[in-house]
């Protein structure tokens, strides 16, 4: 008896407590980075968009990777062919970004379906595998088609977003807003998705996709879909990237981006989504402030990696649960 | 998946603690950074690549400026009487846009430089140069060789060198009075650098007559240039310009000679292989009788630099480390103009100084040229060299 | 004169498949016995490759010596990646090695980076830049020898895994480990023998190839991206797979380069790797 009455003290105090306290560091945080360009310099919001650009990314693979547990080296490929489009239709044909948006949009998720369509019927490491080289053919094609993309003299001119009514997207922090509520609003999504039924059953092919297959679930649908969410996620990061940069070259895109979103990912916590967002923060934070220190940069970024990797495979969010769980 | 033990009291306490001390390292870290300059002292910012294939580019032209930095600080930069030092800041921009964009916002507004220097690679240049208008704060380029930073220029952004697309004006007469060649042929690396070289250079030489028989690309870190050195000595030029870095340069002159290109074709070096690095990668045999054009002479002041170099920080001399050290002496030399720490004077004293550079005569003009027009652009001719038996530069011309 | 330009590329594109195919022998043994595809193989092919560069210059050893003391450097790595990552993950799942062996891939490169600079270094042996002629084909000493030490390796493991105790064991664990250990095989010799053996070839290759081509940090990407290709093309766990879909592609990409493009030569492993996944993916000998 005395028992059971701790564990409905316990289970009433967890439920209220966690639910109040569950939302004030969103919100929080979400204050924060709204009034960012208040009190800080144009550096710092510069990086916190940089920032906010690759946590997109990295929150759209963990869909894929974290949820369907297919690993994919070609993130890299979709953000440029979403940059890279838009600039193309916006500058040489003159479309408003708006309409190039879109189309980039669409067009990166019909690429990732076809390429997906064959290639997720591959066992993990040969998809990887292939996924690896497609990233390197996209970065060729990029460097070499100077006609279409500038190659390495790189591709200028391009316009920020056309205004909506009175609001103008020209300045930095008006283009930082725009990325920061694009993220809320994706994140949000991805968060809907994940957690609704659909979510449950790419959590069960990530399980045991076999079990999955045998129960009668369409795994190849499933794998697909999600393969296709990262990468529209991917292409639209590519895009607001493209208008708030303004100026694409090849060595954005290269292998360098897909190693840092995969890095990110497993920092941050894979399966967590929350995880990678928080993986995109601490990354630039420290990449930013070892910007003096140049040879050991990576270098320290590698070890802790592995540390990571092999004391707490779950990343942050996973030593975060550890802590939290009393 | 295995279930991990929760953490104990004692684990929990070493992450907090953890936690802590990187919190409070970055935040003194930072506010370190951020600390505006004290007092007589004059903050230079420097953006370049240390790491990242360019990597030797950044290495090489701060040695550069590290020297300058020595030789200024000895002397002491005099302002309105008052006696300065200068400091400079250094960042890496892994030869990236958004890291140059980065690396420069974070000079201009957190250490509050007041002129910056920087960077190598033109598509860094291109992503910075928009910024120092937008601060008002001058920066000198060290080495951007794309046409495109200086045109359409910018107000506040400044090249020593001539640009790809001036060397080529420069330099052609140069080499077609002392080699004379009918045919020429292009084995150039395939980045922003090497294909405005390309489109220049045989454009020029056109213009006089010549033709292009051939015209190859290879990927940086590329290795293997049997496929395209075949399809070179199918096509038959009495010139071939091949355009990279010295590893690339050094494995080039090796498998030509394997396929006996050399010395029958004249093999000219772009800039890079106008340096001892090329020597010490090929080996003397290799190099000896092959030319390059060289962005600096076999003068006295730069074997005097070139000491200096070597006892410091026993490497080999590198244009990049002329042009860093001419980049801080005419930067220094335009603040003691000026009279001023205020960016906007220093600008306007750059725009009018003559100096006498190890690398050549700096001036940085305003002109028109092949329907483009160029703002605070240099433009000495650069140098037409032979390498010699012992691993030592001739100067063919001018 | 078409003809010998054929026939020397015809050599390299030989020479060069001999290469990816000792990297793809070790890789698919690698991943047939311990089912992991081995990424960090890409950081062991650059650092014996440094380890063999240095001892050369700094040493005074002869290559021919360089390359065991090089391959002793990348099986003592992979051995230790082995024992002290790999063993750990395990449990956790196949994702989390391969992850894990990405970042050790990473970390090599970056400390090669900051060690030696990015700057490529190149390993000259003039013992073995001799030209030779062969009926009007040019071509170096030194391929020579890259073909005759492939060979030897060839045989060398063939018979290995074929005779050897050890061999066997291996080849058992690669068809069915739970039967393996219930027959009573120490599986982990077997795992450290297995990447010793990758470790040594990978290590092999990388310094038969470097005085050819240059030693950078960066060089291990692509032939390790191949060397996978060949993997698959040539059949999950086969070795003489790797070794004819090594020759394969380095033919295929030899002769592309000249004839096709020289700018995406690095994409033909990747039209292969289609190829081969859409038509036949167990691959040319593969048995899974």
């Amino acid at each position: 008896m005395a028992s059971h009455s701790k564990n409905n003290t316990y289970l009433k105090k967890s439920f209220f407590y966690p639910r109040a306290l569950r939302f004030a560091p969103i919100i929080i945080t979400i204050i924060i980075l709204t009034t960012l360009p208040l009190y800080a310099s144009s550096y710092i919001v510069f990086v916190a968009a940089i920032a906010l650009l690759y946590a997109m990314v990295a929150a759209g693979y963990d869909v894929l990777l974290g949820y369907t547990g297919q690993l994919s080296f070609c993130q890299g490929a979709f953000y440029g062919i979403g940059a890279y489009l838009s600039a193309i239709l916006t500058v040489n044909y003159g479309w408003s970004f708006w309409q190039a948006m879109p189309t980039s949009v669409l067009f990166v998720g019909l690429v990732s379906a076809i390429i997906g369509y064959p290639a997720l019927r591959l066992r993990g490491a040969y998809f990887a595998v292939t996924t690896f080289f497609l990233a390197h053919f996209v970065y060729l094609i990029f460097l070499n088609e100077v006609s279409l993309t500038g190659g390495p003299l790189g591709f200028r001119g391009l316009r920020p977003p056309e205004p909506i009514g009175p609001l103008s997207f020209e300045s930095m922090t008006n283009g930082y807003l725009l990325i920061l509520f694009s993220f809320i609003i994706i994140y949000a999504l991805l968060r809907k998705f994940v957690n609704s039924n659909v979510g449950l059953i790419l959590k069960s092919i990530e399980q045991d996709d076999i079990l999955a297959e045998s129960m009668g679930i369409n795994t190849a649908a499933y794998k697909l879909l999600s393969f296709v969410i990262s990468a529209i996620v991917a292409g639209y990061a590519g895009t607001m990237f493209a208008h708030f940069f303004r100026l694409l070259h090849p060595t954005t895109f290269s292998w360098f981006l897909s190693e840092m979103v995969v890095i990110i990912t497993l920092v941050g916590g894979v399966g967590t989504l929350i995880g990678p967002v928080l993986g995109a923060g601490i990354v630039t934070f420290i990449l930013e402030f070892l910007r003096f220190a140049p040879e050991i940069r990576y270098i320290g970024w590698a070890i802790a990696l592995i540390a990571i990797l092999m004391f707490e495979p779950k990343g942050l969010m996973g030593l975060i649960k550890r802590v939290g769980v009393k | 998946m295995s279930e991990k033990k929760r953490l104990g009291k004692k684990s929990i306490a070493i992450v907090i603690i953890a936690v802590i001390v990187v919190v409070i390292g970055s935040v003194l870290g930072w506010y370190f950074m951020m600390a505006p300059a004290a007092p007589r002292v004059i903050k230079i910012g420097y953006s370049a690549p240390f790491t990242g294939p360019a990597a030797e580019f950044g290495t090489n032209g701060w040695r550069g400026i590290s020297i300058a930095l020595e030789e200024i600080n000895a002397r002491g930069v005099y302002i309105k009487g008052e006696k300065y030092t200068v400091e400079v800041v250094r960042y890496d921009d892994r030869c990236e846009p958004t890291e140059g964009v980065a690396a420069v916002k974070k000079l201009i507004l957190e250490d509050k430089v007041i002129a910056i220097l920087g960077s190598h690679c033109s598509s860094v240049c291109m992503a910075i140069a928009p910024l120092c208008d937008e601060n008002r704060i001058a920066g000198i380029t060290i080495e951007c060789a794309a046409d495109a930073v200086t045109s359409p220029g910018h107000e506040y952004y400044f090249r020593m060198r001539p640009s790809m697309g001036l060397m080529a004006p420069l330099i052609t007469p140069v080499i077609i009075d002392k080699l004379k060649p009918s045919k020429i042929g292009f084995l150039a690396i395939n980045d922003d650098y090497g294909r405005s070289f390309v489109e220049s250079f045989k454009k020029n030489f056109e213009g006089y007559g010549v033709s292009t028989v051939v015209e190859q690309y290879f990927e940086r870190g590329a290795t293997d240039f049997y496929p395209y050195l075949t399809a070179i000595k199918a096509a038959k030029p009495d010139i071939v310009f091949y355009v990279g870095v010295t590893p690339e340069g050094a494995l080039i002159l090796k498998q030509a000679k394997e396929l006996g290109l050399i010395p029958e074709v004249k093999f000219i070096g772009s800039e890079e292989m106008g340096e001892y690095e090329l020597v010490s990668l090929a080996g003397k045999e290799a190099v000896a009788g092959t030319y390059a054009i060289s962005l600096w002479a076999p003068k006295p002041e730069i074997k005097e630099l070139a000491s200096k170099v070597k006892e410091k920080f026993n490497a080999p001399m590198h244009y990049a480390i002329v042009f860093g050290y001419d980049a801080l002496h005419v930067l220094v030399k335009a603040i003691e103009m000026a009279q001023s720490l205020d960016p906007a004077t220093i600008k306007d004293a750059l725009k009018k100084l003559e100096y006498e550079g190890l690398q050549g005569h700096i001036k940085f003009e305003s002109f028109e040229y092949g329907g483009k027009l160029f703002v605070n652009q240099g433009r000495w001719t650069p140098y037409l060299i032979r390498w010699t038996g012992e691993g030592e530069k001739e100067l063919i011309g001018p | 004169m078409i003809d010998t330009i054929v026939l020397t590329q015809l050599l390299n594109g030989f020479i060069l498949g001999l290469i990816y195919g000792l990297m793809a022998i070790g890789l698919t043994m690698i991943w047939s016995v311990t089912d992991l595809p081995d990424f960090s193989q890409g950081g062991i092919y650059i650092i014996s490759a440094y380890v063999a560069y240095w001892t050369i210059i700094l040493l005074n050893v002869p290559y021919f010596l360089a390359i065991p003391i090089g391959a002793l450097a990348g099986i003592l790595l992979s051995v230790a990646f082995e024992r002290i990552v790999y063993n750990r993950l395990r449990p956790s799942g196949v994702l989390s090695c391969l992850l894990a062996a990405i970042a050790l891939f990473f970390l090599l490169e970056n400390v090669a980076n900051a060690l030696w600079t990015p700057k490529a270094k190149i390993m000259s042996v003039p013992e073995t830049e001799v030209s030779l002629n062969l009926f009007g084909i040019v071509t170096s000493y030194h391929r020579i020898i890259i073909f005759i030490i492939s060979v030897l390796l060839f045989i060398f493991v063939h018979l290995f895994i074929k005779y050897t105790k050890i061999g066997m064991a291996m080849r058992a664990v690669a068809e069915d480990r739970e039967i393996a250990a219930l027959m009573g095989v120490d599986t982990s010799k077997v795992y450290i023998a297995t990447w010793a053996l990758g470790g040594a070839l990978t290590s092999v290759a990388a310094i038969l190839i470097s005085p050819l081509y240059a030693v950078w940090p960066g060089m291990g990407t692509l032939p390790l991206l191949k060397a996978l290709v060949v993997v698959i093309l040539g059949g999950f766990g086969s070795i003489i797979g790797a070794l004819i879909g090594g020759l394969i592609l380095g033919l295929i990409e030899t002769f592309g380069a000249i004839y096709v493009s020289a700018a995406y030569q690095h994409g033909f492993a990747f039209i292969l790797l289609l190829l081969t996944l859409s038509l036949r993916p167990k691959g040319l000998f593969g048995r899974r």
